[in-house]
């Protein structure tokens, strides 16, 4: 089939750098590229039937075997090929359903409001109901908001509701055009775009012009539907007449078509205001209305879909943070972290062979690992690491097995997988745990990103948590206990941990055991008319003042303890100890094979994610032997030689020249440089040509243009 | 029933239409002269006067009565279309809607053509009014409301209105206009009726047509009695200065009535005692913020009045249905103003607003003193705008006008870009942390900037006609966000932005 050769990829399609040699009468500035053919053009065939046929055949023969090609040179086995690919095609749609179900959760107060204040409006007379949703600035996310509010207010009720969005609405007759469209096109059921002569012809013949909103209220009479709602998705971006206008004439309407609005708003309420005309704003009986913020959608979608325990990849510290630090700083929604985490999901599926290894014990055996994985497994950091680490601990045997024996370091490997599950069930227990004292005040994506890099330690210095406990009353150690065997007994669905009260008897056991302690000592104390207090409470130390002939006195005392405060001290010693035993972890890097099952690579994210093409340009430009590889420029180091393509040498040139270029003073210099006395020898036509097309490359990228001050000059546009 | 040369419409159908319309009286009955069909109808009418003064709905009120009034004696003699300008977008759009209402209002069943030009209009109208039989007495009332207002009409469309009357002879044509000029209908001789705005007196007389609920511990009657004096006191503080017009008082009063009246429901004053509230309240009536329509009527807890209209007490009645939404929303205003643009914005898209507007502000000349650290450690700034003026003012020969009370100048992207590079090391501090790593023209400032310009903060001068990439380093762009807004944001990052300011 012609197609299939379509779509394979081309050897040309993913060279860092593409030469392109149009002058093939060879003046040597160009290395030859090889007389390879100019690739086939690719075109899509019939992609319709395509698609209708790809249905059925998706279903048996499965997508995976698209793009997923053996690794090791080739030599990867296809079940492995295929394993690897079906991983990918489980893992991420169960992910994707629980981040939109997480995004779709996160919305759902705001709905709930919106619909409660439009019931409610309905009995306002004169004015329009008008909801401002503070969405952020992020537009990509408004979308799903809008989706849902559609939903939701078309629910059962007769309303019609309406996304206007800046790009489609440039004019108030456009404006219109869509609003009775959309909301005319709907009643008349799913015959798509139904025709337009049905929408404008009223019930007596009559004609309506297309943004006539009487025939809205025909229709909508017809339909003896209610109310008409008008999003605004993007109001920022629209005209302020055109808002203006689209009010007024709502207004003006209002008595026969009940309208209501809804505005997205970016910045403020108060900027909005700023923009409309006083008499425009009368209009309006509007409530202000608040999405949750990024910060927590944030914070949500990363505990069900990075740190939850249905994330079959787990994505390394490094790549974390910069991804979390991204979304604070750019302006980067929602969807790119999630976009991203697919990336990362395909980046390693596709590309480490040893992903094979995420696979549960059911589909994964012994004649699916090659000598290729085991050699690649004897080549991990991880794995030297862990020789090492055996070799330290005497276990010599072990170390001797894991370098000669392959069966016994397959073993090893397919054991991996069950302590993979064990270490993170420990780390997300423990964090939970810390999260439940409800003492630190970091956020969980820091949290997370630290145990997995650091490891939890709770003895070590920089752990914060084990000295507020101390320092804590009788009453709030009772409720700390209670909100830890709560955590301990109900786990977290966010996270989807599953209570572990049957795995943790004894933690339980002692747990209560301190509780009961000092619930009794509380008792204790009460009786004896005493606030019950430990070694480590702030009031233990006691500064005096004394006044002694008119002098004051300054002395320190320690408190006496009690008996009672004794034992308290010594509970919360035993509490401590047990939790910061109960609550450890060590770093996802110490584990044998983290590389199957982590990824923590930043490279090709920032390249897909955040490319530079200005300073690729010029580095490109300024150093073009770097990405030729031609051996005539090797010894310019980063200065301007003859042999050098002729925009890269233009751009020398440029790069010394002020705001103000002389084309003329531009040729001489560079005809100097290339003229038949220097190295290449070029003559005055050629040069001229290569001239000219080397400005013109320069000022389709962007580096100079004509200048109207000056004749027969051009105009730096590039400084930094 | 004689036909009687001159006949005026009943009187009760005035005075009815009087006590709707109170203060009205003599445009009511001069309107009714010159409308009636049996009275002295005109070809053209003019009524004039500003915004809410009645004109539209004692037009209509009235018309609705002569209509029905005259159905008992000898078939109908009078009917009439209106047609609103604001409601039409364009001029065929208005032609379109005066055949339609006018056939809707003679019962003609013939489904009309399509009418784009005045001419069509003339042919339509004339074969529903001229060339179809009718009484002698008939009369055709066409009500342009607002036509002063109408969008795209041509230079021709209201003399050639005016005209339709002599080709029809039927039909009388009324105009509804804020202010016209003189001889705007380049026809002679058109009565004109002005509905002048309302004085002190009619302004109370109205407003004591529709006192409040009594307030608890009063009698009706007290209430209104009160409401009629406080609404003159309203009209004296604020009317004259603030609103002039019917719905702004009646606002003013009813956003004013529940602080004015809060001691009387405290109890420390009697609703006889006039001046004393009158003094307790004296702050409200010196506020003229009061007035301001906001269009956030729900979220904002008490200083914002709710501004529904005719209603006098919107506190109770407006908030009441929505009262399980309305504290949860307040409490969250009052625990964190997430809706802050400092908060909303991410650190990029701060900066490179920051930027912006210093080169909005800044003259280009002054950059290399401003952002050039080569002579100096530190950078040489000078103080903004309070310092200037408080020292210089004996020095100046000349007074210049601050710059940043000017309106923001364009500026060339490069420069925006030379400043954010220049100044995110200084202002941010977790960039200097990572060492700097990040190239100014990485997707994610271009992606900020093209945010802001979503958001209408930044604004590309010259828009479509001056063409090109919007990432073009030569495009001009101006900033559009306001001192407040940008001193703000720059504290919100622990920036003085006035310090980066010269005059």
């Amino acid at each position: 089939m012609a197609e299939i050769d379509d779509h394979t990829f081309q050897e040309d399609d993913h060279r860092a750098a593409y030469v392109s040699n149009p002058l093939s009468d060879g003046t040597a500035a160009v290395p030859s590229a090889g007389a390879a053919p100019r690739p086939a053009k690719r075109r899509r065939v019939s992609a319709k039937k395509e698609v209708v046929n790809g249905r059925s055949e998706d279903q048996t023969s499965g997508p995976v075997d698209v793009g997923f090609l053996p690794l090791f040179n080739g030599q990867e086995s296809p079940g492995a090929v295929k394993l690897r690919g079906e991983l990918f095609e489980t893992a991420w749609p169960v992910l994707e359903g629980r981040i939109q179900n997480v995004l779709r959760e996160a919305n759902r107060n705001t709905l709930d409001e919106v619909s409660t204040f439009l019931r409610a409006a309905e009995g306002e007379k004169g004015k329009i109901p008008a909801g401002f949703i503070i969405t952020g600035p992020n537009i990509a996310s408004q979308d799903l908001l809008f989706e849902q509010l559609a939903e939701t207010l078309c629910k059962g009720s007769q309303t019609r509701f309406v996304r206007l969005r800046s790009a489609e609405a440039p004019n108030l007759k456009a404006a219109l055009k869509k609003i009775i469209r959309d909301a005319t096109v709907r009643v008349a059921g799913d015959d798509e775009e139904g025709d337009d002569v049905e929408v404008s012809v009223g019930q007596d013949g009559r004609k309506y012009l297309d943004y006539d909103l009487e025939a809205l209220h025909v229709s909508l009479k017809l339909q003896q539907s209610g109310r008409v709602i008008v999003a605004f998705q993007d109001s920022e971006a629209f005209d302020n007449g055109l808002l203006t206008d689209l009010i007024a004439l709502f207004h003006s309407w209002h008595d026969r078509i009940q309208f209501s609005l809804l505005f997205g708003i970016a910045t403020s309420v108060e900027l909005f205001q700023a923009r409309l005309l006083k008499s425009i704003a009368r209009h309006l009986f509007g409530a202000q209305f608040d999405v949750v913020q990024a910060g927590s959608v944030l914070d949500s979608v990363f505990k069900s879909a990075v740190a939850g325990s249905h994330a079959l990849l787990r994505l390394g510290p490094s790549l974390l943070r910069s991804l979390v630090e991204r979304q604070q700083d750019q302006v980067a929604g929602i969807q790119v972290f999630i976009s991203s985490l697919k990336y990362a999901y395909m980046c390693h599926l596709y590309a480490n062979p040893l992903s094979v290894l995420l696979a549960d014990d059911a589909h994964i055996n012994r004649e699916l690992l090659q000598p290729e994985h085991i050699e690649a497994v004897r080549s991990l950091e991880s794995f030297k690491t862990h020789v090492e680490a055996s070799v330290e601990a005497r276990q010599l045997s072990h170390a001797q097995s894991l370098l000669d024996d392959d069966d016994y370091l397959a073993e090893q490997i397919l054991e991996q997988n069950q302590k993979r599950r064990d270490y993170l069930v420990q780390l997300l227990r423990s964090l939970h745990l810390i999260a439940a004292t409800g003492l630190i005040s970091t956020p969980f994506t820091d949290l997370y990103v630290t145990a997995l890099s650091e490891g939890i330690d709770l003895t070590s210095e920089k752990a914060s948590v084990l000295d507020p406990l101390r320092r804590l009353g009788p009453n709030e150690i009772v409720s700390l206990i209670h909100h830890l065997l709560n955590a301990i007994e109900i786990g977290s669905p966010e996270l989807d941990l599953q209570g572990w009260g049957p795995d943790a008897d004894e933690l339980v056991a002692s747990l209560a055991e301190i509780r009961d302690e000092v619930e009794a000592l509380v008792e204790r104390a009460k009786d004896s008319r005493k606030t019950l207090k430990s070694k480590y409470s702030a009031q233990s130390r006691v500064l005096r003042t004394t006044v002694v002939a008119q002098k004051v006195q300054l002395s320190r005392d320690t408190a006496t303890l009690t008996d009672e405060d004794r034992e308290f001290t010594e509970a919360i010693d035993r509490l401590a100890d047990l939790f910061s035993r109960s609550v450890n972890c060590e770093p996802v890097t110490s584990r044998f094979l983290h590389e199957a099952w982590v990824y923590d690579s930043k490279s090709p994210y920032r390249d897909v994610f955040v490319p530079r093409p200005g300073t690729t340009l010029s580095r490109a430009l300024s150093r073009p032997n770097d990405y030729l590889g031609c051996a005539c420029c090797s010894k310019a180091n980063g200065t301007v030689t003859a042999t050098m393509p002729t925009t890269a040498v233009l751009y020398h040139l440029y790069l010394e020249a002020g705001a103000l270029i002389n084309v003329a003073d531009l040729w001489s210099a560079y005809y100097a440089l290339v003229s038949d006395e220097s190295d290449i020898g070029m003559d005055e036509r050629t040069a001229l040509v290569h001239f000219y097309r080397g400005l013109g490359e320069l000022r389709a990228m962007g580096f100079v243009k004509q200048s109207k001050k000056k004749a027969d000059h051009i105009a730096k546009l590039k400084w930094i | 029933m004689t036909n009687a040369l001159f006949q005026l419409p009943d009187e009760l159908v005035l005075t009815t239409l009087a006590q709707a319309f109170p203060c009205r009286d003599s445009q009511i009955r001069a309107l009714a002269t010159l409308l009636h069909p049996s009275a002295a109808p005109c070809r053209n009418l003019v009524l004039y006067g500003t915004e809410a003064t009645g004109k539209s709905a004692i037009t209509t009120a009235l018309l609705e009565k002569l209509e029905t009034d005259d159905v008992d004696n000898e078939g109908p003699s009078l009917k009439f279309a209106i047609v609103s300008s604001v409601e039409c977008i364009t001029s065929r759009h208005l032609f379109e809607s005066i055949v339609g209402k006018a056939a809707a209002a003679l019962s003609w069943d013939r489904a009309p053509s399509k009418c784009e030009t005045v001419s069509q209009l003339a042919v339509e109208l004339s074969k529903m009014l001229k060339y179809t039989s009718r009484s002698e007495s008939f009369r055709f009332v066409l009500v342009s409301d607002g036509i002063d207002r109408q969008r795209e009409a041509p230079p021709t469309l209201l003399p050639a209105l005016a005209r339709l009357s002599e080709i029809i002879p039927c039909l009388t044509t009324v105009f509804i206009v804020t202010s016209p000029p003189a001889n705007f209908l380049r026809t002679s001789f058109v009565p004109h009726i002005h509905f002048p705005n309302y004085t002190k007196a009619e302004f109370v007389t109205i407003l004591a047509t529709d006192p409040p609920v009594a307030l608890p511990n009063t009698t009706a009657q007290e209430t209104a009695d009160l409401w009629a004096r406080f609404a003159a006191a309203v009209h004296d503080a604020l009317a004259r200065a603030a609103s002039r017009t019917l719905p702004s008082v009646k606002h003013a009063c009813s956003a004013l009535w529940p602080r004015f009246t809060a001691p009387i429901l405290a109890g420390t004053h009697a609703p006889r005692e006039f001046s004393k509230l009158l003094v307790a309240a004296r702050v409200y009536f010196h506020d003229e913020r009061l007035l301001d329509p906001g269009i956030v009527a729900l979220a904002v807890p008490a200083p914002q009045p709710t501004s529904n209209g005719t209603n006098p007490t919107p506190a109770a009645n407006g908030t009441a249905p929505l009262l399980p939404t309305t504290p949860t929303q307040t409490l969250k205003a009052a625990a964190a103003p997430t809706t802050d643009l400092a908060s909303l914005l991410p650190t990029t898209a701060r900066l490179l607003l920051l930027a912006a507007y210093l080169a909005s502000h800044n003259a280009t000349r002054h950059d290399l003193v401003l952002f050039s650290t080569h002579h100096h450690g530190r950078r040489r700034r000078r103080g903004g705008l309070s310092v200037g003026v408080g020292r210089g003012r004996g020095r100046s020969k000349h007074r210049k006008i601050a710059r940043k009370l000017l309106g923001a100048h364009a500026f060339v992207l490069e420069r925006m870009m030379a400043i954010f590079a220049a100044v995110r090391g200084e202002w941010d501090a977790k960039f200097l942390e990572s060492g700097g790593g990040e190239a100014t023209d990485a997707a994610d400032v271009g992606m900020a900037i093209a945010t802001l310009a979503s958001l209408r903060l930044l604004v590309r001068v010259g828009g479509a006609q001056a063409g090109g990439d919007p990432m073009d380093r030569g495009g001009k762009w101006r900033v559009n966000a306001g001192w407040e807004v940008v001193r703000g944001l720059g504290r919100s990052m622990g920036v003085e932005v006035e310090d980066w300011l010269i005059e």
